[in-house]
């Protein structure tokens, strides 16, 4: 029998809570005082939003390290991290409006933190940008590192800006161990966290080994011509 | 917009857009990985590695 792989477990991992977080976010959690039915879109949209700041946090380090190291397996890691993170930035953007519709009243308004939000999808598609059009590989992956790190400056801006601006976005629910929200929200807002997570990690190994794949072949084609 | 629509069409485009995502990754990965040339790929640990069968 084969052993199971790291790849196939996180698959497995992120397919069970996402099934169990689909079940406690549009079953067992109970509508907002509020927001009534409408809260249950929170349970896609803040993991969405995480999993972004997650990925952007990978490819500030990741790029951190490749400008220090300059081993291309760091670029790697940060490219993909950017891919994913170009990923979930745009659906919590998309659920975010449509959340933002009904509830507000408008799909979009210049509030901070959807301003701010923006921006990061903006400068990330900037960063994948770069690396498409760059004539040099090396050269534009040194120039990506840098958006990469200067664009990771946003998540900071974008998390307070809640807190530092007058917003119609409402502030944070968890804030150091204060809980302002109720047990069984709670419950499915973590379990779909957790999903978000572990399917980031598979998504992330998955391109990393895309990259790699590419590079071999790239190197193989150099060879070929060389 | 009632619920049921915004609901549906929040996880449509989420669930959605991941799925798509992770299509295109593999279908990605399948082109690369059959035209990467064997000898790249000729050790164990190489395949491995990258993930060729």
């Amino acid at each position: 029998m084969r052993p199971v792989s790291g790849l196939t477990l996180l698959a497995a991992g992120a397919a069970i809570l996402a099934g169990t977080g689909l079940v406690f976010g549009l079953i067992l959690s109970p509508p907002d005082a509020f927001q009534g039915e409408y809260v249950r879109i929170m349970y896609a949209h803040v993991p969405s939003a995480a999993t972004a700041y997650l990925a952007v946090g990978t490819v500030a380090v990741a790029s951190l390290l490749y400008l220090w190291k300059r081993r291309p397996a760091y670029d790697r890691v940060a490219h993909s991290a950017a891919e994913i993170g170009v990923l979930f930035t745009g659906l919590a953007l998309a659920s975010g409006m449509i959340w933002g519709k009904p509830v507000w009243g408008t799909w979009w308004t210049w509030d901070a933190r959807l301003v701010t939000t923006a921006m990061l999808f903006l400068i990330y598609i900037g960063y994948l940008l770069v690396r498409e059009l760059a004539e040099d590989s090396e050269r534009g992956a040194r120039m990506a590192a840098v958006i990469g790190i200067v664009g990771a400056l946003d998540i900071p801006v974008i998390h307070y800006s809640v807190s530092w601006f007058r917003t119609l976005h409402q502030p944070a629910s968890i804030v150091r161990g204060d809980i302002q929200i109720a047990p069984p929200m709670l419950m499915a807002l973590m379990i779909n966290l957790s999903a978000f997570f572990i399917l980031y990690a598979f998504l992330l190994v998955l391109r990393v080994r895309l990259a790699r794949l590419e590079d071999a072949r790239a190197a193989a084609a150099l060879g070929e011509t060389g | 917009m009632t619920p049921p629509v915004a609901i549906a069409l929040a996880y449509g485009i989420v669930w959605g857009g991941v799925l798509l995502y992770l299509l295109r990754l593999r279908r990605r990965l399948r082109s690369a990985r059959a035209e990467i040339p064997p000898a790249t790929a000729s050790t164990a640990k190489a395949r491995e590695t990258l993930g060729v069968r």
